[in-house]
């Protein structure tokens, strides 16, 4: 079965609910109802009760069982304003009403006060405001304190093995992370691998370098970065700093790697020392291997929150929503 | 006009955490007073509170300096 296929059906099986606060954007009324229709959750569809008439009008679909909710008007507004503002100092109650007024963070409340199981928005918001939204209402997974992105590479024939999937990271945020941020990127990935390859996460942290093949600065980070997700995760598979090579082909990594690695030559997880690499293998991957990019989704919160592309269609939508819910 | 400049001043150099006095009308919110791009929403939230306005997100992030939300708030009361 094809890979988002099989998310759909998992979250069929479970009874989930997504917010969707872009609810004056035809494209996510027409996502809703095929969420709806398709039995994949429950969609909860922000935004003024006007708007989403006229989006729905332009989609062609009926709403009329779809939960449609205006932030501006909910009566848990001060509730939510309390919530947002616990344990900061620098933030009134009121200012606070405001923000949580506003449809994404409205949306981000709810899954933070476990209203909705996950959101997906940035169909109109643009990725950095998602991800604002992200930190100021469900916050950062333990230990996490950077915002990342992967993406869900489906390559059809791996060394002879059919639809092998891997997680990349981080090849749509980070340009140029610190090695305390390419650590948290790493554990960060690890989780999501946890939760979409279903199989145990192996995390690689690649480099131009081999088990200190090379000496440069830039090796230092990939290995300090490595140091640091291992003292922060003692139990997880992650090894480095590998080539490419060395990461996921046995042959290669029997060579080169000559001490005991849980990763070397059978890492599913990637970890790339920066944008450029990512972007650049990610696109490659996927045109030269004819690959599945799926993606990006954003990592590193404590619950799910995904960004849209401002061109997704429907179906990006849908599918995106699918694959945010299986972290759920 | 004044009173809304003065009015904006102050709510930027609270939320900002900077003397007033370097809330200038050239002043660029990330990089001559320091904004985060978190801080910068939650400034947007602080005007619409002190002015009980209603912001766009997208138009308010796009303005980059103090008198460019001085004119965007006068704009939008002007209009209302």
């Amino acid at each position: 079965m094809d890979i988002v296929a099989s998310f759909k059906k998992q979250a069929q099986a479970r009874d989930l609910s997504i917010v969707l606060p872009e609810g004056s954007d035809e494209r996510i009324i027409a996502a809703a109802r095929r969420i709806k229709d398709e039995g994949i959750a429950n969609p909860i569809v922000l935004g003024k009760p006007e708007k989403i008439a006229e989006a729905a009008k332009q989609a062609g679909v009926k709403i009329d069982d779809i939960t449609t909710l205006n932030p501006r008007e909910a009566d848990n507004l001060d509730q939510y304003a309390q919530a947002y503002c616990q344990g900061r100092d620098d933030i009134t109650v009121p200012v606070a009403k405001r923000m949580v007024m506003k449809p994404l963070f409205y949306g981000g409340m709810m899954v933070a006060q476990g209203q909705a199981h996950a959101m997906v928005a940035g169909a109109a918001n643009a990725t950095a405001t998602v991800i604002q939204a992200g930190v100021l209402t469900v916050g950062f997974a333990q230990g996490i304190n950077t915002p990342s992105s992967f993406f869900l590479m489906v390559i059809p024939d791996f060394q002879g093995e059919k639809d092998k999937p891997f997680i990349y990271a981080d090849c749509a945020v980070n340009i140029d992370p610190t090695e305390e941020e390419l650590a948290e990127i790493a554990l960060a990935s690890a989780a999501s691998g946890a939760k979409l390859l279903g199989t145990e996460p192996r995390v690689a942290m690649l480099s131009f370098s081999t088990r200190g093949s090379a000496s440069h600065a830039h090796v230092d980070k990939v290995t300090k970065a490595l140091a640091i997700a291992r003292e922060r995760d003692g139990s997880l598979a992650i090894d480095g700093e590998f080539q490419a090579d060395s990461a996921i082909v046995p042959r290669v990594a029997a060579k080169k790697v000559k001490d005991e690695s849980a990763v070397a030559g059978k890492a599913n997880v990637l970890i790339f020392p920066d944008l450029d690499a990512g972007n650049i293998c990610y696109k490659l991957t996927q045109y030269m291997a004819n690959a599945q990019a799926i993606g990006p989704f954003l990592q590193g919160f404590a619950k799910p929150i995904s960004d849209l592309s401002r061109g997704a269609s429907i179906d990006d939508i849908v599918n995106t929503a699918a694959i945010t819910l299986a972290q759920a | 006009m004044s009173d809304t400049a003065d009015r904006v001043r102050k709510v930027t150099a609270d939320v900002l955490k900077v003397d007033l006095g370097r809330v200038t009308d050239e002043a660029r919110f990330v990089e001559d007073l320091g904004a985060e791009s978190i801080q910068s929403i939650e400034l947007i939230a602080a005007y619409e509170e002190e002015f009980d306005i209603e912001i766009d997100e997208e138009e308010g992030t796009a303005v980059k300096n103090v008198g460019g939300a001085i004119e965007f708030i006068q704009n939008v009361l002007d209009n209302q």
